[in-house]
């Protein structure tokens, strides 16, 4: 399995690496840029706070854009959430399915070793990698606080990054398990899914009618804003969000053990 | 293991696809130390029955047994022992040849360092390449060093010769002589029949998801017809002749017959035959 698990880890690290700088490169860019907006911010944040549902939608009803809390939640935040999620759709959706996309699965499953122990192996790919992307994507927003002078707000942002890692789990479970049941590769797929969530959690902030619906997203229990803000998380989605985890895995090992060689 | 022990064992296998037939009542045996031809057109159910030997499909009905084991109780156990090289060579594009050779060895838990470097000598294949450079010919080299370098019991092979040059082919057969020479057994699918003629000892031949019969080549090119040559009241005349020669002579009496030639029919008319009646 470690052979079959190392040959994953050389198939992605490029993707890997590529995202990581991109995502925590620009989140980093966001806060080096927050010194020179400093006080052009200060003057803006009372409006942006008083745009009513849009203000809600973004959290800057509850965090000052002119704080660097604020600043980091709206807009590092935005990135990180849609980057991250982007990353865990990319990787887990054709991890499953690019064994048949390319033809490569004859190859594959004539090695003896069972399909349910190369799901396994495969899932450990995807933790790791998430994993990493999110240690690195940290360590480049911890640098830009360091760059900047200021200190890493450290207990709110650990829970916001362990929240962002469980909704990049939960995204990626749900592309492998739809992996699962295609014979070719469907990033665009996975990449639609991932925008339909963030959209369904935005309109849900906006619309009140929808407030009560917000759980369904795997953003409700990640967003930047109402953890930073309060220091808390909504337990209720964070279990759901870990169960729709669980259940996507299971689904995904039933389909592929079961799954005849295309 | 003996010289007698069955290697391969199905029984009544049947495999559909929904609605399309794949292979129906499917029922043979492979000996050890034998080369084992499959013969038949695409679509008879050669890979269906291969692919559900190796346990990458699953099946309907019947039994497979590789090494007297069952392929869906013990598949891993299994398949450390067979080398299988599929009909479609293909790798991950982006990774170098050495590297494909030993994951496959890896994952088998085993060193075939040497073994491989002596088959990658023999059927000339450069190691440093990356997969996407290499041609179909050329990635069946590497298909086979995968099969062949754990030195495995039994072998399957889908036709493996499609796209490799007559130098190489040679080379190949002669791979499999030395290792079945050393006690391996080898089942081969291919459309070739001079291959089989030439290497097989015994031949199956499938026809629409059915087992047609399994005969030693031998027999197989000697019992069926007799392929006639005459010039009989001077019109030169060849044909495929199956009734009793008795009758043939019957029938030539009191024609004025210049030349008579009776042979053994050639391996494709006896292919070709099976796939008229």
């Amino acid at each position: 399995m470690r052979y079959i698990y190392g040959h994953e880890m050389r198939q992605y690290w490029k993707t890997l690496l590529l995202w990581a700088v991109c995502v925590g490169g620009m989140g980093m860019g966001c806060i080096l840029l927050y010194s020179g907006m400093q006080e052009e911010m200060e003057g803006m944040a009372d409006s942006f706070a008083a745009m009513g549902t849009f203000s809600a939608a973004f959290g800057m009803d509850r965090l000052s854009i002119a704080t660097l809390k604020g600043f980091y939640a709206t807009e590092v935040g935005t990135i990180h959430e849609l980057g991250g999620a982007m990353f865990a759709a990319v990787i887990s959706m054709t991890m499953l399915s690019k064994e048949e996309d390319g033809h490569t699965s004859e190859y594959l499953f004539s090695l003896p070793i069972s399909r349910g122990k190369v799901v396994f192996t495969k899932w450990c790919v995807i933790c790791t990698d998430l994993l990493l992307f999110h240690l690195l994507c940290t360590a480049f927003y911890g640098l830009g606080f360091v760059l900047l002078g200021e200190g890493i707000p450290g207990k709110e942002l650990l829970l916001y990054h362990a929240m962002q890692l469980l909704l990049g789990l939960e995204m990626a479970g749900i592309c492998f398990a739809a992996s699962a049941f295609f014979r070719q590769n469907r990033l665009g797929a996975g990449l639609g899914m991932v925008l339909l969530f963030y959209a369904y959690d935005l309109m849900s902030r906006v619309s009140p009618e929808m407030e009560k619906c917000r759980f369904l997203s795997p953003f409700s229990y990640a967003n930047a804003s109402d953890i930073l803000s309060t220091g808390e998380i909504a337990a209720g989605s964070v279990l759901l969000g870990a169960a729709v985890l669980l259940l996507a895995l299971a689904t995904a090992r039933v389909k592929y053990v079961r799954k005849d060689l295309f | 293991m003996s010289g007698t022990e069955k290697v391969i064992e199905i029984e009544e296998l049947t495999k559909s696809y929904g609605k399309h037939r794949g292979v129906t009542d499917l029922s043979l045996s492979v000996e050890q130390g034998e080369i084992f031809g499959f013969l038949g057109p695409n679509g008879a159910g050669k890979s269906t029955t291969i692919r559900a030997m190796l346990g990458l499909i699953g099946f309907d009905r019947g039994s497979i047994r590789l090494f007297g084991q069952d392929i869906c109780r013990r598949r891993e156990e299994i398949l450390a022992r067979v080398g299988y090289m599929p009909s479609e060579a293909m790798f991950y594009p982006g990774m170098k040849v050495k590297e494909v050779i030993r994951l496959a060895a890896r994952v088998r838990g085993m060193d075939c360092d040497e073994e491989a470097a002596m088959l990658c000598e023999r059927l000339q294949v450069d190691t440093e390449k990356k997969i996407r450079e290499l041609s179909l010919g050329n990635r069946k080299k590497v298909s086979i060093v995968c099969a062949m370098q754990h030195r495995p019991g039994l072998f399957v092979f889908d036709e493996p010769t499609s796209g490799l040059d007559p130098l190489m082919q040679t080379e190949f057969f002669r791979l499999i002589r030395e290792y079945v020479d050393q006690g391996a057994t080898c089942m081969l699918s291919t459309h070739v029949l001079p291959e089989v003629k030439r290497y097989c000892d015994r031949v199956a031949i499938m026809k629409e998801g059915r087992l047609q019969g399994v005969e030693s080549v031998e027999e197989l090119t000697r019992a069926r017809a007799k392929r006639i040559k005459w010039i009989r009241d001077g019109v030169e005349e060849e044909f495929l002749y199956e009734k009793d020669l008795n009758e043939l002579y019957r029938e030539l009496m009191g024609h004025d017959i210049r030349e008579l030639l009776i042979e053994e029919p050639s391996l494709e008319e006896v292919f070709i035959r099976y796939y008229r009646t």
